[in-house]
């Protein structure tokens, strides 16, 4: 038996690639929109991976340090050593921020790590890892910069001696570690106009200037300059220690709140970038709608102009199934055509977006499925159109 | 004994109910044997297209009986559930203008109805080439529709209505957008073709031309037929 579809797509061939090609721009739009959110949860995933912790201790009553502000002494990574199932622990703290490049803003998450503790990216593509204790940085390639290149963090200028991959915040910024003191000042230490200003009133303040206390200002001073202060502490803990267990024994030793990798990976997840993946998968549903419609009026419109011929097939004997398969494989041509093209397009645009696109197969897999699903549904119309034309069309009178 | 390819008595048509309804067919007689190329000769409303329709089971008579080739598939209503295994089969069909498939070449164009009725690809094709060489188009087998004078369509489409050896076509106005030689050259080829195949040709016009080429006529006005004699002449 003759493929009257494919007969009918290498008759007007042009036409319905074009058409191919324009649904497969929106699906290729589709595709992307399911891989953005794919790469936030990938980079959530690789933030929690690659800091390489078993447990993150952060200030009670907060989801720190994340996904809220956590502020704990940096003397607590020292204690914790001495809890059982602890092995190593190690200060961090994360600050998102904004440097220039190139006359160039670029957003990037600070991250204060201590050498040789948990924290510390888990690997380097190149250079070498931080070995001095000041100014020196480590940088998620992701920022554009090289070996060697000199960056401006508030005051202080640090050389990258490292390059990392896929060392990203929940937000998808490219991370630079930099020592902890550093880190910390950058984070806690204000700028001279200030401390000028906290000094003038602590001065002023006579309960800090009591003649017989004489080194009482003094000491105040000092503190206001220095913080000891970390976003959270990362845990390693001893092979065969439940992580639950000695999480559990931490806060009710410490009276701080820990969190396990997957109680992290699911406030980073589930909670983080929640609104966001809502938002995104209302953009999927709205992108499939629009796409379901253009495939149904396509394929409608395409059905309506071969009302004569379908007409004639039917006079002369041609089965109901004869005439919806013909639509049918139109449509799904169709959508193979526009899922190829859209695929092939979304591949060549990810790598551009400024945030990561994670495209995975499994997603392709299914999005092929529903592509072909979506134009059998849409094709119902068409169909039923097409079985209510009369034979009698063809005939004149 | 030879039966009637065509067989209608007293055949009604009424469109609509009540006060709009319309008899486009009063009762209609109608004999027509195989072999032969009968008129059908009627001027505009006359319930022409109407009669075609109901022969061709694709509208439902009101009233009367039909009998193709001796098997009644009207009498009252349809004697038959699948009337489009009928026309698939037993009906051929030319239209005015020949409407054939435009996405398919010319031999697939009438290899299209064998192969509706099952018969396999290759053996489908060499019946449309057979057809094509006796409608003298064999040259233009592999042309695609577009490609095509008037005159080779209409001859393209007479090949597809014998396409299934039908025992009866039903040709409607099928040499209105013809010049005289070429509307003449499509009767012959009918005429030739009722002989070789012994089809019943009904032949729907209101073309002077080839009025006077058939041998009997069937005039029709206010929904009933006439039966007349025609001339017969050579076309």
């Amino acid at each position: 038996m003759i493929n009257l579809a494919s007969r009918d797509i290498l008759h007007g061939w042009g036409k319905f690639v074009f058409t191919g090609v324009g649904l497969g721009l929106l699906i290729g739009v589709t595709l992307t929109m399911a891989g953005v959110y794919r790469g936030m949860v990938d980079d959530a995933r690789a933030m929690i991976d690659n800091a390489g912790a078993d447990l993150w201790v952060v200030q009670q009553d907060t989801l720190g340090p994340y996904a809220e502000p956590s502020s704990i002494h940096d003397d607590v990574a020292r204690d914790l050593l001495g809890q059982d199932g602890v092995l190593a622990a190690g200060n961090v703290t994360y600050l998102t921020m904004q440097i220039q490049r190139g006359g160039k803003d670029v957003r990037i998450m600070l991250a204060g790590v201590e050498q040789g503790k948990p924290g510390e990216p888990a690997y380097l593509v190149a250079g070498r890892p931080i070995t001095r204790t000041h100014y020196e940085a480590l940088a998620d390639i992701k920022t554009g910069l090289a070996l060697g290149e000199r960056i401006k963090i508030h005051r202080q200028q640090y050389t990258v001696v490292g390059l990392t991959r896929r060392m990203v915040s929940s937000s998808g910024d490219p991370m630079i570690f930099v020592p902890l003191k550093d880190a910390q000042e950058v984070q806690f230490l204000k700028d001279n106009d200030a401390l000028l200003n906290d000094r003038t009133r602590t001065a002023a303040n006579p309960a800090f200037n009591r003649p017989n206390v004489p080194g009482l200002l003094d000491a105040v001073l000092a503190s206001q300059i220095s913080s000891h202060m970390v976003n959270a502490v990362l845990v390693h803990i001893k092979t065969g220690y439940n992580d639950q267990i000695v999480a559990e024994q931490i806060r009710r030793w410490k009276h701080l709140q820990v969190y396990t990798k997957g109680q992290m990976e699911e406030i980073l997840v589930a909670k983080l970038i929640a609104t966001s993946s809502k938002q995104i998968f209302m953009f999927l549903v709205i992108l499939s709608v629009v796409s379901a419609a253009i495939v149904a009026f396509i394929i409608y419109t395409m059905t309506m102009n071969k009302i004569r011929e379908i007409a004639v097939l039917k006079l002369v004997g041609a089965g109901n199934r004869t005439i919806s398969g013909m639509i049918l494989q139109q449509a799904l041509g169709l959508g193979f055509i526009g899922f190829v093209v859209g695929k092939t397009s979304a591949t060549i645009w990810a790598p551009l977006f400024p945030k990561y696109v994670l495209l995975i197969p499994a997603d392709a897999i299914l999005g092929f499925i529903l592509v072909m699903l979506m134009c059998s549904l849409a094709s119902i119309f068409a169909i039923r159109a097409a079985l209510r034309i009369d034979p009698a069309t063809a005939i004149g009178g | 004994m030879t039966v009637p390819a065509i067989h209608i008595e007293n055949l009604t048509k009424r469109y609509g109910d009540g006060d709009t309804a319309v008899d486009a067919l009063k009762g209609v007689d109608m004999t027509i044997w195989p072999g032969e190329v009968v008129g059908l000769v009627g001027p505009s409303g006359s319930g022409k297209s109407t009669l075609l329709k109901c022969l061709g089971a694709v509208i439902e008579p009101t009233s009367g009986k039909m009998q193709l080739g001796g098997q009644t598939i009207f009498e009252g209503k349809w004697k038959i559930d699948d009337l489009r295994t009928l026309r698939r089969d037993r009906i051929g069909f030319v239209f005015q203008a020949p409407y054939l498939i435009p996405f398919l070449d010319v031999t697939d164009n009438i290899a299209l109805l064998p192969m509706l009725a099952g018969v396999p690809n290759t053996q489908a094709r060499i019946r449309a080439k057979e057809l094509l060489q006796a409608l003298d188009v064999g040259h233009r087998a592999q042309a695609q529709v577009s490609e095509l004078s008037g005159g080779e369509q209409q001859r393209v489409s007479i090949a597809r209505a014998l396409a299934n050896h039908p025992p009866i076509i039903l040709a409607d106005e099928p040499t209105a957008p013809l010049d005289s030689e070429r509307a003449l050259t499509v009767v012959r080829i009918l005429n030739q073709m009722a002989q070789q195949y012994q089809t019943a040709i009904v032949v729907v016009t209101h073309d002077e031309k080839i009025i006077p080429t058939f041998k009997r006529i069937y005039h029709i006005r206010d929904g009933r037929t006439y039966e007349e004699a025609g001339e017969g002449r050579d076309a």
